[in-house]
């Protein structure tokens, strides 16, 4: 028998937009979350930010905060090529570490660029084919979008964000203090009409969308997205975050995919993701990446990325855009179908044509259980629900790697369909 | 989850209709209407919510009373956390109804911003579509987008927040019953531009369904509605 609502704890009562701010002087929001956070604890339920014994491989040991360690399918982690582990990527790491030591203990634009910063920037611009652009680095990809959309947009600017957009974007937006309207997910038609409503002629318009987005998996129309913002004359910044060396033919993203790379005024990577390490940049015409390049503030007044980290991603960036990336494309697409076939028509995956499939579940109840369930059973894996997605359409995100094997994939969604099966969410036939 | 021990003149009204629709609206266009004590809560940068909640109350819900339909228009404000962790905290900017006693009652007991009395009410029950409206024109037209509502036996517990006389009230109010809750997009119906918005332009702002809450038809839900106290 599944388990029903009455079944269910207080505890899974709550949403994680309850906590966030209470009126009043008295910070009662902190004393709530940490009592739910205590009682979620006490009933040994606690999944989150659990300790990882080694590196995002596809197989992981955690320890649960009762010391019990368990091992893992990791179906969690966006190490998509598995660059975090690469062996030459660690070498190069560590001969970078051993260069230039820890940390780059200095803004970027002061005294914290080092030679290896000049040549990940290079090797950014020749994989990307095109000259005349340039690379804006930031220690994170969050760093990346606050600084880039508030270097960009101003007081009396407009920044039209798709309706499920990354929270740096919006963050960004927010701090830039400009005006900020949405426009319906992947809707180039809704966005037309947001476009045509403003004072185009003369307002300074950033329109922002995605290569891939990490809770549907979808991909992002971004050449109707490019079409309609043109017409109108705005600036488009596609956050090519979990498609960079994996979408398009060279693995330059979405933008490469649907033809209009050279259209794209703005786009941001992390390296957190498809590169396996930690930070992010804006790659556009060489005149904005100068001038961001002073005037972002997460990278004006933060320490530049880390240079360690910098060698490892010069590595990766290497590796992607020769053979072994090309093989690696190939294999994480191939794998994801695989997943995606193995889970089709028993449980509910959404609209997924990429890496990430959703496995919608439904209640938002069912989070704290379903996830410690399932670490229990074998799978760390990472969910979703309100508000980060809608109501009723909670959610398992599954990531996919070139590095799963088939036995592993079967393995993890053996467990989700067991998983589906207990809390009721596997599709009636 | 509420502890009504020491709630002052709990009453607790009984209904068989609920529908009750969070609109996203400009922050802009109903900041104007809060308190300096209370925030809205946005779901996107310049973004806010307005509720707006149609019920109808069974003969005798409350004594003896006839039968009769009330819509309230709330914003969605900061709750305050100190009292209890509520699905949502709403200061309520106005009340109709089509009962003058209901309304009167209002006044008295919970100090709530009372509009006016409807003239012309239509409700339909399943699916639930409502359509208000007064001597001034129609006010809304209001319906479930949900295909399919899965229902279930509930609790919601919200703070109801209202001005009186310069002051801040508060109460803490339970919603019992059959109920469902989604985000289903879609079109909800129309919001005419009219008094009882108390000068939110809802026509330029175009509100766009961002979630409902509706009962189970054919089933009865309760209100627990202790009288409002004074907030800080
Ligand atoms: C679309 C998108 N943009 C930006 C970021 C932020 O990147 P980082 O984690 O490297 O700071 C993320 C991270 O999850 C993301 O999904």
């Amino acid at each position: 028998m599944s388990p029903t609502k009455k079944d269910l704890p207080p505890y899974t009562d709550y949403t994680f937009d309850m906590f966030i701010k209470s009126a009043g002087k008295d910070h009662a929001e902190i004393t709530q979350f940490n009592e739910w956070r205590r009682q979620v604890l006490g009933a040994d339920m606690y999944t989150f930010q659990i300790p990882h014994l080694g590196a995002q491989r596809p197989e992981v040991s955690v320890q649960r905060v009762s010391g019990d360690r368990l091992d893992l399918i990791s179906l969690s982690s966006y190490n998509y090529l598995g660059y975090s582990y690469h062996p030459e990527v660690l070498a190069a790491a560590k001969e970078a570490l051993d260069l230039y030591g820890l940390g780059a203990t200095g803004s970027p634009v002061l005294n914290g660029t080092f030679r290896i910063h000049e040549v990940l920037e290079d090797k950014l611009i020749e994989f990307f084919g095109m000259p005349g652009y340039g690379v804006s680095l930031f220690s994170s990809g969050y760093g990346a979008n606050i600084g880039v959309v508030s270097a960009y947009a101003h007081k009396g600017d407009v920044v039209v964000l798709d309706r499920l957009s990354h929270a740096s974007l919006v963050d960004g937006a927010i701090l830039s203090q400009a005006t900020v309207k949405l426009f319906k997910h992947n809707d180039a038609e809704h966005l037309d009409r947001v476009l045509s409503r403003l004072d185009h002629k003369n307002l300074r318009i950033l329109v922002c969308t995605e290569g891939v987005y990490s809770a549907d998996g979808d991909t992002g129309h971004v050449k109707d997205i490019v079409r309609v913002s043109k017409k109108y004359g705005a600036t488009v910044l596609v956050d090519e975050a979990h498609s960079l060396l994996i979408a398009g033919e060279n693995g330059r993203g979405v933008s490469e995919e649907q033809g209009v790379l050279d259209e794209v005024d703005m786009i941001i990577a992390t390296f957190s993701k498809s590169f396996g390490g930690v930070g992010g940049c804006l790659f556009a015409r060489e005149e904005l990446t100068n001038y961001v390049n002073w005037y972002a503030r997460s990278r004006m007044f933060s320490c530049a990325l880390d240079p360690a980290v910098t060698g490892g991603l010069i590595k990766a960036l290497e590796l992607a855009g020769g053979p072994d990336g090309k093989v690696k494309r190939e294999r994480i697409k191939a794998n994801a179908d695989y997943l995606r076939s193995l889970l089709q028509g028993e449980v509910d995956i959404g609209n997924s044509h990429s890496w990430i499939i959703p496995v919608i579940f439904g209640d938002e109840h069912l989070y704290i259980p379903l996830s410690d369930y399932l670490q229990r059973e074998g799978v760390d894996a990472s969910l979703m629900s309100f508000p980060a997605v809608p109501k009723n359409q909670s959610r398992i995100r599954l990531f996919v790697t070139s590095e799963h094997t088939k036995a592993q994939l079967e393995r993890g969604a053996e467990v989700i369909l067991k998983a589906a099966e207990h809390f009721g969410f596997l599709l009636e036939n | 989850m509420v502890n009504y021990d020491n709630a002052k003149d709990l009453l607790t009204w009984e209904f068989d209709f609920a529908l009750s629709t969070y609109y996203e609206i400009e922050t802009e266009a109903i900041e104007h209407l809060l308190p300096k004590q209370l925030n809205p809560i946005e779901v996107a940068p310049g973004i806010a919510l307005m509720s707006l909640t149609a019920l109808n109350f069974p003969p005798g819900a409350l004594g003896h009373l006839p039968e009769f339909q009330e819509l309230i228009f709330g914003l969605i404000v900061t709750p305050d956390l100190s009292r209890g962790v509520p699905k949502f905290a709403m200061y309520i900017v106005s009340l109709s109804s089509t009962n003058r006693e209901h309304l009167e009652h209002c006044v008295q007991h919970y100090r709530l911003p009372v509009h006016g009395q409807f003239t012309g009410v239509s409700l339909q029950h399943d699916p639930h579509v409502v359509e208000y409206e007064d001597a001034d024109g129609p006010i809304l037209s209001m319906r479930n987008i949900h295909p399919n509502p899965a229902y279930g036996e509930g609790e919601r517990y919200f703070q109801a927040f209202v001005m009186d006389n310069d002051r801040l009230y508060v109460a803490d109010v339970v919603m019992k019953g059959s109920l469902f809750e989604h985000q289903q997009t879609g079109d909800a119906g129309k919001l005419w531009p009219h008094p009882f918005y108390n000068g939110v332009d809802v026509e330029a702002a175009e509100p766009v369904a961002f979630m409902q809450m509706l009962n189970e038809p054919g089933t009865m839900g309760k209100q627990l509605y202790p009288r409002p106290e004074k907030f800080r």
